[in-house]
């Protein structure tokens, strides 16, 4: 043992820790047209520090969010504020999916005891950052999820149990708007003046069908034998913009963004534009100004063509795309697993939840659903049903945890084999929850808001895929990346009940009424134990003129 | 450590202020003011896309004091419901203040602290008296000293002595009274300015028994506060008719001018704001006449030129962190597999 | 026997309604089913317990540990064969009540035998006739055989069944005598739902009566038995969890402190949904002593001479002011009251009682779908009918004691009504 712990010292010691780099800055945006009818811009700003210092000195990295890392002890990051919903069936895979609202999971250090408490601090002090009511986030609804999430970064082999250092929570309701962009955009080397991120524009961002940013913090191995770990803060913005609204379908970065490409940012050392250009054999376009050089790609027996624009320092510029055809008919052919989920019955008593998975591969796809719902909407288990079935061949590992009212929530995983070419249903009753008034938000009879399912997924094809190899951190590590599985973590669309909601005006007399009836008890009762009972003469009532015959007849005397 | 750090910072502070007082220097004839900072409480309490002309009212005042110098991190801003990014809003990240689109008061540059449902009576009180939550990040508390001017801005649905909160809950103006005399209690203020745009707003500065106080309100007793117009894109009045007047006024306002409070307080006559405007003096030391406007709207230092030499041979090196020598096990790290690949039956 | 068509038609027509399709509705009305009692959460509650899930860990089982395993068992063994078990189980209540009823009316006669010499010359017309008392178990019986609130009870097959069964085994129990199976079985009941905790009181001065010899020794024998039996059926329960207590939260903390506010009938639900945070606690206290302590002490000094009738009083006042009642509940002392068939002609609202039940049964359901279904009524409408349906239980309970009152009254000073020959009225004094 003693020889082992000198070993790892002297190895320690003695190895060169002399590649202490500085801080790396690269941006890079992914455009890609999604035929017939919308465009997704995706940017990607890139931080790599020196992961093992503390945060008291870095060039580039934002020191604010360097200081939660280390003070919180997190060892991985994910943060996303979305507006609008992916829609997988028709635009494919987005490069990092989102759930719709506020979505925060991250993992702590290994040695963090109190793993609650550092997450409630963290995301209070992440709602003071972001301008996001990302403080609403409590035990209430934060789930460890089991199987479903797993960190990007690297880890230390003997760290064996990762997920109890896991807190997931999603708002749903988060509204997503400059607020939000706003220290987002201050925590880049160049903020908003400079490069890619000077086209963010709010104004143009906010028209667009569906938008996200996002901050995801990872270690990653410096060297080939990852023995250091160097901390990636990668700081994304996905945007899909509709045709329609831009009223063409060529597009340029001026139209997307209102002006051009100021150049890069001076401190970064790559710009990049990626241009996804496989879609131009079936609806051909032409880019303008051509494309510095193209690449190719081959992995997971999909093909992909991305031009690649460098950009310089200085010089402004606009990339546009003309549409040679127009009114083609466009055949949209499903990527190999879509979901759809929504919300059963009527009536404000009892409903249920269908997540409906299909796979559209040849091949079965193993999948885990993490269905993931408020603790006022008990789901009850007894109740799933896998295609109609109450035990599933399907299943194969399964987790829940029962919420518990106005202290967690309820947390169901199921790792399922989806057969090929099939859909599969996912049934789960619940059973609607009578709050206390003062729970109910403002708006109560806007309704409530259902987070989205997270389905983590196995994909034997990289068909649609557009996420990074979980090695690299640019877009050129894409090229020929073929691995035997390709995962992905999608979210469902979320859902939305309306619950029932008490007479908001009446507490008072409810109160009132309530004790009374209880006194209509206790009266009676009281009267009959503490009184006997008598025989009491009956007086005849005096009548009214007698009454004032008698104030007379008083005066008299 | 840490108190030297300060000493380095206050220098810091101090040569900053120095290079600023050649731009702005506070003329003679007006009241010398005591404070050092200033902050900005700006609250709207409406949620609701009808009333989306109290957003515009709160983030005109934002736009202004932000204008005027004091930074976000010293205002707080609470906004209670999203009007800028609200599918019913046409021009989406907008809040516009005409119809004709002058001004938008929502920039590019905003950060709202309190949002959506955060904003309540009590998170307003707790802000107010400085009880949070322990977790409250900086940027949700009102870290202010005895030294600090406030404004405080209130807009809303009102009633004769109470603000109505996102029509569900109310502050009451004993409420608000006893917040702001704990604030004097607890050193929490210098002076505050406190304008209440709400239908009957006189009301809700009556109770003030704290001193030091000035309030304005749109509104007296028994009148309601009227919007200015319809802006029909939108289709919803889209600001306030005293907030309109104030946004004017305060558009023509730069760190330099000479304007004073009397002023401000004059601003929105009855012909054009067809309510009266209340002023309740009584609390306040200092004539409104000779208060620069900037005491309050904008973040004027006041600074002192010495001519002693400082020392600065007194500010000692930064110790270097004792923890980086700390010999660290290096562990190898590695990829984890991003599926439970071990809970899979693998079928050959 | 003419008992046997009674029991066939009362099996059958229970047995038909729980194959109907009409089962899944009535096992989730509000009405039958609370959060305590639900088919649903049990079958939850043993579905979790079959995947190794602890069901006290959430929030969808308040059962004790004791149900929980018996389920386990017969869901596992004869899953087909519950809906049978339930229909028996409620027979066999509905025949043990037959038995009790028959013991308590030889306990009747005795005392009315007994206390012969103090009746006045003109009362003795009203006391109660051989022929009069020998019908009562029979209406016992039809009453909770044919009664809706039982039927509906036990179509819906929630645990109020099993409830009722054990208050009635305890009952009987303690009128014939048999002092281990009433402790036994009022600490099953009080195990499972704890306001059958008020029972103590009447079965321990039955047992002393009905055994005779030294009172207080009885009620310590009774008493002492009793803690016993509820200290086992505690410690067996927390047996069954793996020797945790934890179990208590989530059975008797719900029961006492209410955190789920779906509406019933009783007054706890709006009452609570609408209450001021800062008061909850204050009044949470306020009215859960007004259901397990406040009345039994006046009302034993009162009624001790009347043990059944005490027993009767108090079922039905904490079931009418328990936290999560059901109509089984009312259905089980509703079968009681032909016990008091002697006391209709004193009681003064009768009619209006009637009326009320009839209205409000057929208004809750009513309003409470234009609220939760068609969204054109709102909760106070289904409060107001739960108000009214308390209301009328309490109007009965107080009748019920005030006609025993002037029945004794009369029977001690006769039916005139007059004072020195000038007409007189009776009053509380």
């Amino acid at each position: 043992m003693l020889n082992l712990r000198l070993l790892l010292f002297s190895v320690a010691f003695l190895s060169p820790i002399l590649q202490i780099k500085g801080d790396d800055f690269k941006e890079e945006m992914f455009i890609k047209p999604l035929p017939p009818s919308h465009l997704y811009v995706y940017f990607q700003f890139l931080t790599l520090a020196n992961g093992e210092e503390s945060f008291e000195h870095s060039h580039l990295a934002p020191r604010s969010l360097g200081e939660i890392v280390s003070r919180y002890q997190v060892e991985e990051l994910h943060l996303t504020l979305t507006e609008g919903q992916w829609k997988h069936n028709t635009w494919g895979y987005p490069v990092l999916d989102a759930a719709p609202g506020a979505e925060l999971y991250a993992w702590f250090a290994p040695d963090v005891v109190d793993v609650d408490t550092q997450w409630k601090k963290l995301s209070s002090t992440l709602s003071g950052l972001f301008c996001a009511s990302l403080n609403f986030i409590e035990n209430m609804n934060t789930v460890s999820p089991k199987m479903a999430l797993w960190p990007t970064g690297a880890y230390s082999k003997s760290h064996q149990n990762i997920t109890s250092q896991l807190r997931y929570a999603s708002l749903p309701r988060e509204i997503v708007c400059t607020e939000n962009l706003t220290p987002w955009k201050k925590l880049l080397p160049c903020e908003s003046s400079h490069g890619f991120s000077s086209l963010l524009n709010s104004r143009m961002i906010h028209n667009t069908n569906y938008h996200s940013i996002g901050v995801h913090i990872r270690r990653m191995c410096s060297g080939s034998n990852c023995l250091d770990t160097s901390l990636e803060i990668k700081q994304t913005v996905a945007l899909v913009y509709d045709f329609k609204i831009l009223n063409t379908m060529d597009w340029s970065l001026r139209k997307l963004f209102g002006q051009g490409l100021p150049g890069a940012c001076p401190l970064s050392s790559s710009s990049r534009i990626y241009v996804d250009i496989t879609s131009n054999s079936s609806y051909p376009f032409k880019l303008l100004p051509e494309p510095n050089s193209i690449m190719f790609s081959h992995r997971g027996g999909s093909k992909t063509e991305l031009a690649v624009y460098e950009i310089n320092h200085s010089n402004m510029m606009n990339i546009g795309a003309k549409y040679e055809m127009r009114n083609k008919i466009f055949v949209n052919i499903p990527p190999p697993l879509t979901f759809n989920r929504y919300v059963l019955g009527y009536g404000k008593e009892f409903g249920g939840i269908v997540t409906e998975l299909s796979n559209n591969y040849w091949a079965p796809i193993d999948v885990v659903l993490l269905e993931n719902a408020p603790w006022w909407l008990p789901i009850q288990l007894s109740t799933l049903r896998i295609n109609g079935e109450a035990e599933s061949k399907l299943i194969m590992s399964q987790y829940y945890s029962p919420g518990r009212s106005r202290q967690k929530p309820y947390h169901l995983e199921l790792l399922l084999k989806l057969p090929p070419k099939s859909t599969t249903t996912v049934t789960i009753d619940f059973e609607f929850v009578f709050l206390k008034w003062q729970e109910y938000p403002p708006d109560a009879n806007h309704g409530f808001y259902v987070g989205s399912a997270l389905l983590s997924a196995n994909l034997p094809t990289a068909k649609n895929y557009t996420s990074l190899p979980i090695t690299g951190s640019t877009f050129d590590s894409i090229v020929n990346a073929s691995k035997p599985w390709y995962p992905i973590v999608f979210r469902t669309n979320g859902g939305m009940v309306s619950l029932p909601t008490p007479d908001f005006s009446m507490p008072y007399n409810v109160i009132c009424l309530a004790c009374t009836v209880v006194a209509l008890a206790f009266g009676p009762l009281n009267n009959i134990c503490t009184k006997e009972v008598v025989l009491k003469i009956i007086v005849v009532p005096v009548s009214l003129r007698q009454k004032i015959f008698n104030i007379f007849k008083k005066k008299k005397d | 450590m840490l108190a030297n750090i300060k000493k380095v910072f206050s220098f810091v502070i101090l040569l900053f202020t120095l290079n600023l007082c050649d731009a702005v220097e506070i003329p003679e004839r007006f009241q010398k003011s005591n404070h050092t900072n200033n902050w900005a409480v700006l609250v709207d309490t409406s949620r609701f896309w009808f009333n989306y002309r109290h957003v515009a009212n709160a983030l005109s005042i934002y736009r202004s004091v932000k204008r005027l110098g004091i930074p976000d991190s010293q205002i707080i801003l609470m906004i209670s419901d999203d009007m800028a990014c609200n599918p019913r809003n046409p021009r989406p990240a907008t809040v516009f203040n005409n119809a004709h689109e002058q001004i938008n008061v929502y920039g590019d540059d905003v950060e709202v602290d309190y949002r959506g449902y955060e904003v309540s009576v009590e998170s307003f009180v707790r802000l107010l008296t400085g009880r949070v939550p322990p977790d409250t990040p900086r940027s949700k508390r009102l870290l202010t000293d005895e030294g600090s001017n406030i404004l405080i801005y209130l807009t809303g649905h009102g009633g004769d002595g109470f603000l109505k909160f996102q029509d569900s809950e109310e502050i009451t103006s004993q409420e608000l009274a006893d917040a702001l005399e704990q604030m004097w209690q607890k050193r929490r203020y210098n002076e505050i300015f406190c304008i209440i745009d709400t239908c009957q707003a006189s009301s809700m500065y009556e109770k003030f028994y704290s001193p030091n106080i000035l309030a304005t309100a749109s509104s007296l007793v028994g009148e309601d506060s009227l919007s200015h117009h319809v802006d029909s894109a939108i289709g919803v009045y889209i600001i306030d008719r005293y907030t309109y007047y104030v946004l004017e006024f305060l558009e023509n306002v730069n760190p330099s001018s000479k304007k004073t409070m009397s002023e401000f307080l004059a601003v929105c006559p009855k012909k054009v704001c067809i309510s009266t405007v209340g002023v309740r003096r009584d609390l306040f030391k200092r004539d409104p006449s000779k208060v620069p406007i900037t005491d309050f709207f904008g973040s004027v230092r006041r600074v002192i030129i010495t001519t002693d030499p400082i020392d600065i041979q007194e500010v000692p090196k930064r110790r270097k962190n004792i923890s980086l020598n700390k010999t660290k096990v290096q562990e190898k790290r590695e990829y984890l597999p991003q599926f439970p690949m071990h809970l899979v039956k693998t079928t050959v | 026997m003419n008992l046997i068509p009674k029991y066939l038609v009362a099996c059958l027509g229970r047995y038909w309604l729980i194959h109907t399709d009409y089962w899944q509705t009535i096992s989730n009305r509000v009405e039958v089913a609370t959060p305590l009692n639900s088919w649903k959460r049990l079958i939850e509650g043993v579905y979790l317990y079959d995947h190794g899930i602890n069901p006290y860990e959430g929030d969808s089982f308040h059962e004790s540990p004791i149900m929980l395993i018996l389920f386990h068992f017969l869901l596992k063994k004869v899953p087909y064969l519950l809906p049978v078990i339930f229909v028996l189980l409620d027979a066999l209540t509905a025949h043990i009540l037959y038995k009790a009823s028959k013991s308590f009316i030889r306990i009747f006669k005795e005392s009315q035998e007994s206390g012969k010499g103090q009746i006045a010359e003109d009362s003795i017309t009203m006391l109660v006739t051989e022929s009069q008392l020998d019908e009562v178990p029979i209406y016992v019986l039809s009453m909770y055989l044919f009664n809706p609130y039982s039927f509906l009870n036990c179509a819906g097959m929630t645990t109020t069944v099993i409830q009722n069964l054990l208050l009635a085994v305890s009952l009987w129990g303690a009128a014939s005598g048999h002092r281990a199976l009433a402790c036994v079985f009022i600490a099953l009941a009080t195990h499972q739902a704890l306001y059958p905790i008020l029972l103590v009181v009447p079965i321990s001065i039955l047992l002393a009566n009905v055994n005779q010899g030294c009172n207080k020794c009885s009620y310590i024998r009774t008493l002492l038995g009793f803690v016993l039996c509820w200290g086992f059926c505690i410690f067996i329960s927390a047996f069954i969890m793996d020797g945790s207590y934890d179990y208590i939260y989530n059975t008797y903390g719900f029961i006492l402190t209410v955190p789920d506010l779906k509406p019933n009938i009783g007054l706890f639900w709006y009452f609570f949904t609408e209450m001021f945070e800062h008061f909850r606690l204050l009044f949470v206290c306020a009215f859960q002593i007004n259901a397990l302590a406040l009345y039994v002490v006046p009302l034993t000094l009162r009624f001790h001479k009347e043990p059944v009738l005490l027993a009767t009083v108090l079922i039905a006042l904490s079931t009418i002011f328990r936290s999560y009642p059901c109509v089984g509940d009312v259905g089980f002392y509703l079968a009681l009251l032909p016990l008091w068939k002697h006391l209709f002609s004193f009681m003064q609202q009768k009619f209006i009682v009637g009326c009320a039940f009839l209205i409000t049964s057929a208004l809750g359901p009513t309003v409470w779908h234009l609220w939760i279904y068609s969204g054109s009524a709102n909760a106070n409408f289904f409060f107001g009918v739960t108000l009214s349906f308390a209301t009328a239980q309490i109007f009965l309970i107080t009748d019920l004691l005030f006609a025993h009152i002037k029945r004794e009254f009369t029977l001690k000073n006769g039916s005139s009504r007059q004072v020195d020959g000038k007409p007189a009225k009776l009053v509380l004094r």
